[in-house]
């Protein structure tokens, strides 16, 4: 059917909404990747199998809806009951039985299936009271864990599409470049740049054609919140994107998904073909005489084609290098046309800043940083997962409050944010407001969002060897400061974990760092030393150490570590068997041995050991 | 209005080349004579030569030639100016004048051609016979380029 | 016109002209491998970097690389600032440790006081500084047969897949641009090889001397509108005609005159 006004767009709405209203319960499978991952299809074959057979007399319930990410990761597969609120983690499909007939044909709760907060051990019914998603904002993440993604009935149920029509018919564009100006919104990717700035100088610029990209490269390792949005709210990216073409004056856009991302290319596909079969894209959207067509162009596994102008480049289809931007690529951008580039979350914010107003959405967050931003909260953290708060709320109140604090309570010792770009804080800047500023004060950057907790086990020489091998591995190659000074960079800082380390090391590195910020052609090699500078300010007794006393004391760095078994042995043989290198002799009931020269320091045996009888050195 | 014309009259050439030294020494590179754009060539009949040198043809076959846009017409002189800089050395324009006036200078790696000394040929200010001459010349009606 | 300030001095410039241009126009040296006129500017190896500021900018510089920054009316440039000094001596030494072989980079880090790389020398390194002329220049001339295959500190100037370019007309324009000499050809008799292509040289129909290869000519004639019947002489001969014929002119003008 085509939508031709805003009355059949409501008229649609309200039918949905109606029918689903006749359904008592609604039962909602969390169909993200992590979730599939651990087993989710079979949970939602299961439940659609034995629904369809049973006959629940007086109750209907509406068909399964797989949504996207509800983010909390760690305590997948989940299943969510509404309008309770029920929350199952850790579900399989051996409890889907129980589930319907206890909590759907019954008002019962099974408490095996409950979250448990690890701290106190206390059980939660619903959702909403479970710290991980009270201390939450979802804007950005509002239908995600919500509504089906594949279907555009169930978007336009929670309203969507109603302010595409609001900016379409009662908007000039101007008048929508205005309000996402006066809203603050600033790029969710990383850089910040206010998004009605951009939209200024792109509709300003001279020329027939124009193009609006959304950036869905993703390439940080570890960040998944643009697949989560795009998996699961993909109408919500079209729709942000409708609007910012229909502001700046373009009739073509793309979508740059990174090749790892084959759901979310799945869900924004089925999405842009429903959206046409509705007449909501195309050629004369809602009778406006406004058309906009949208194509899916994939990357090819490169994490410097999430740079703008790299992008643009693949997009293209030529090499994936970036320019130096002297002229910008809002004035020159793809195909050489004026291009508005922003990011998945970017996008999914416009369409609500549209419909509620900037003034709502100023009012959140700081006043420098407005809105929310999501955040994939992970690494030494008990509740991994997917997160959204508003601009401010402060570091320690992520890790701690909605992240449940440290794995088995070890001591915090750093958090990595911004990804690759970004780098470490330790615990005296916990306090810092999460927003575009403040971090970067402070050695690091919020980046695209990730955020990695790490304990007293992790060894920060190696969280830098760690990001520069990455980026040496992804960068492009073209300019010299990037190729050769990150190489000798990694060079240097491998030295120094393997404990070849000289007195001055610290020094020639700092110093390369200073050229490769300076001279580097693109971000990728500007923001690359980050990691090693960030670690080194923070913690340069640990660097000094792994120097001078060639130790590590997070008992990481391989050649710098011994293994040992201690006197708690019992003699099980558990770990001679789970030595892969034969490096353990020994006999039942008698302490083990390790051969040094043997050993690889894999730690398999640690993992196996019981008695913790084997120390690290 | 007044514009110039090089002319060549091979019937005055005496084959001294002075031209030639003339050239040479013009285009001097690190001090040195460079090779010589203007070459005097026996004209196949008694006491005959010919200087023969670039005619900065109307559509001259080198500057189709070249794919980097090296050779252009100079407004001022009206000679086909071959940009030193730019040129890639392909040979491409060597190869393609039919006059054979695009000259490879091997011991340079270069590739050289006449270009009126930029206003002031020195061939014609040095040729003894005036078998070249630059002269002014009043055109009436300007032919459209 | 536009008026800018390079080390103090005040320069004119035309519009839209990049930095780079303009300070050489002053004879003042700064080194850039990366850069030729015949191409558009790539910004690859970073040397040719200046300290930039304006009296708009509230104290703060910029660091650009000259070859592409467009100038701008009251700009003020610095090319030997203390800090692009130190970043021009870093990449030099970094480039030292690619291609310690390469000519070039020695004699550019030798200006700089590097003689040797303070770097560990890079094991698969070679003259190529992938200063990316080779593949701009066969671009702008239109046969894109060669490319930079591969990323970061793999990259290197290949021929799809590794084979004998099937675009290559043999016009050794990459040969010839190369700023280290590392591509190679031979040119044997009439035969010409390189990137493993082997390509025919055109004989002079006079002489026998060898001109362009067979397949360049016929590009140049097919697309550039020349007629095929210049490529068959070279050079010399083609004078020796012209003057043949200017002779014969000449002879028969002597005859009248008697």
């Amino acid at each position: 059917m085509t939508i031709q006004n805003l009355q059949q767009l409501k008229d649609l709405q309200k039918k949905v909404t109606t029918e689903k209203k006749k359904f008592h319960k609604k039962v909602i499978v969390c169909c993200g990747t992590g979730c599939l991952a651990n087993g989710a299809k079979a949970i939602l074959d299961e439940f659609k199998s034995v629904l369809s057979k049973k006959k629940i007399r007086n109750f209907a319930v509406e068909a399964v809806t797989e949504t996207g990410c509800h983010g909390f990761c760690e305590q997948g597969p989940l299943v969510a009951i509404e309008p309770e609120g029920t929350f199952y983690t850790k579900v399989k499909p051996k409890d889907v039985a129980d589930i319907i007939e206890e909590s759907i044909r019954g008002d019962k709760v099974i408490e095996r299936l409950l979250y448990t907060n690890p701290a106190t051990t206390e059980k939660t019914e619903s959702y909403r009271n479970i710290p991980f998603f009270s201390h939450q904002q979802r804007i950005a993440l509002r239908n995600v864990g919500n509504i089906a993604a594949h279907d555009i009935k169930e978007y336009i149920a929670v309203g969507g599409y109603q302010a595409l029509y609001k900016a379409l018919t009662k908007m000039t564009p101007d008048e929508i470049i205005e309000e996402i100006t006066k809203s603050g919104l600033r790029g969710r990717g990383g850089g910040g740049f206010p998004a009605g700035r951009k939209w200024r100088t792109c509709a300003d610029v001279e020329s027939d054609v124009r193009y609006v990209i959304c950036n869905a490269d993703e390439g940080d390792p570890g960040a998944f919140m643009d697949r989560s949005i795009m998996e699961g709210d993909p109408h919500g990216v079209l729709e942000g994107m409708m609007i910012a073409a229909f502001a700046v004056g373009a009739h073509m856009g793309y979508i740059y998904v990174r090749e790892e991302y084959p759901l979310a290319v799945r869900n924004i596909k089925a999405a842009i073909e429903q959206c046409e079969e509705f007449g909501l894209m195309g050629d004369d959207i809602l009778g406006t005489g406004f058309s906009f067509h949208i194509r899916i162009a994939r990357g090819a596994g490169a994490f410097v084609c999430g740079e703008s102008s790299a992008l643009m480049k693949s997009v293209a289809g030529e090499i994936g290098e970036p320019r130096a931007k002297y002229v910008r690529s809002v004035v020159k951008g793809l195909y050489d046309k004026p291009t508005v580039l922003n990011n998945v979350e970017t996008f999914i914010n416009v369409p609500l800043i549209i419909g509620k107003g900037s003034k709502w959405f100023a009012a959140i967050g700081t006043p420098k940083s407005t809105g929310t931003k999501v955040f994939s909260l992970v690494g030494k953290v008990r509740n991994t997962g997917l997160i959204e708060v508003p601009m401010g709320t402060t570091v320690r109140e992520i890790i701690y409050d909605i992240g449940g604090g440290i794995l088995d309570d070890r001591p915090f010792k750093a958090v990595q944010t911004g990804g690759p770009s970004g780098g470490c804080l330790p615990e005296s800047k916990l306090d810092l407001p999460v927003d575009f500023d403040s971090l970067t004060e402070a050695g690091s950057m919020m980046g695209s969002g990730g955020m990695i907790v790490m304990d007293d086990k992790t060894c920060m020489v190696d969280v830098a060897k760690y990001f520069l091998s990455f980026l040496v591995d992804e960068s492009c190659g073209k300019c010299v400061p990037c190729r050769e000074g990150l190489y000798q960079l990694h060079k240097l800082v491998v030295k120094v974990s393997e404990g070849r380390g000289e007195e001055g090391d610290l020094e020639k590195m700092e110093k390369l760092s200073k050229s490769i910020v300076m001279g580097s052609l693109c971000g990728l090699g500007t923001s690359g030393p980050n990691p090693l500078l960030s670690t080194i300010r923070y913690f340069r007794d640990e660097y000094l150490e792994h120097i001078r006393d060639k130790k590590c004391r997070a008992g990481v760095c391989r050649e710098l570590i011994t293994y040992r078994v201690n006197e708690k042995c019992t003699g099980c043989l558990a770990c001679i068997s789970a030595c892969a290198y034969h490096a353990i002799t020994g006999k039942k009931k008698e302490v083990h041995v390790i051969d040094q020269d043997k050993c690889t320091k894999c730690g398999a045996c640690v993992a196996v050991c019981k008695q913790d009888a084997i120390d690290v050195f | 209005m007044t514009t110039h014309r090089f002319v060549v009259n091979p019937v005055l050439c005496t084959g001294c080349r002075t031209c030639e030294l003339a050239c040479s020494f013009t285009h001097s590179v690190n001090g040195k004579p460079g090779k010589s754009r203007i070459y005097p060539l026996d004209g196949g009949f008694k006491d005959l030569w010919v200087p023969v040198v670039c005619l900065q043809c109307e559509e001259a076959a080198c500057a189709k030639a070249c794919l980097v846009d090296a050779i252009t017409r100079n407004p001022e002189t009206g000679a086909m100016d071959l940009d030193e800089d730019r040129c890639v050395r392909c040979m491409a324009c060597v190869a393609a004048c039919p006059f054979g006036c695009s000259l490879h200078d091997s011991h340079h790696n270069l590739v050289v051609k006449c270009d009126l000394c930029g206003g002031d040929p020195a061939c014609a200010h040095f040729c003894p016979t005036q078998a070249l001459s630059y002269k002014p010349i009043e055109i009436k009606k300007l032919k459209s380029a | 016109m536009v008026t800018l300030t390079i080390n103090g001095k005040l320069v004119q410039a035309e519009e839209g002209e990049m930095l780079l241009a303009v300070i050489e126009r002053q004879n003042i040296d700064i080194p850039s491998t990366c850069n030729h006129k015949a191409v558009e500017p790539y910004g690859a190896c970073r040397l040719c970097t200046v300290e930039i500021t304006h009296p708009k900018w509230p104290g703060w510089k910029k660091h650009v690389t000259s070859c592409l920054y467009p100038v701008e009316e009251g700009l003020v440039v610095s090319t030997h600032a203390p800090e692009v000094i130190e970043l021009r001596k870093t990449l030099l030494d970094l480039m030292l440790a690619r291609s310690p072989k390469a000519k070039l980079v020695q004699d550019m880090a030798a200006e700089y006081g590097v003689t040797r790389t303070s770097y560990e020398e890079v094991p698969d390194g070679n003259d190529c500084i992938l200063c990316g002329l080779c593949v701009r220049v066969c671009d702008q001339m239109g046969f894109h047969a060669i490319s930079a295959v591969g990323r970061g500190h793999g990259k290197e100037i290949a021929p799809p897949l590794d084979e004998p370019p099937p675009d290559c007309v043999g016009c050794l324009a990459c040969a010839q641009i190369c700023p280290t000499n590392f591509i190679k050809y031979t040119d044997a008799g009439n035969k010409r090889t390189i990137w493993g292509k082997e390509f025919e040289l055109i004989a002079c129909e006079r002489t026998g001397q060898p001109t362009i290869t067979k397949e360049f000519a016929e590009y140049l004639s097919k697309h550039r509108d020349i007629p095929e019947e210049y490529f068959k002489r070279n050079d010399l001969t083609h004078r020796r005609e012209l003057a043949a014929t200017m002779g014969k002119i000449s002879q028969w003008q002597r005859e009248e005159e008697e």
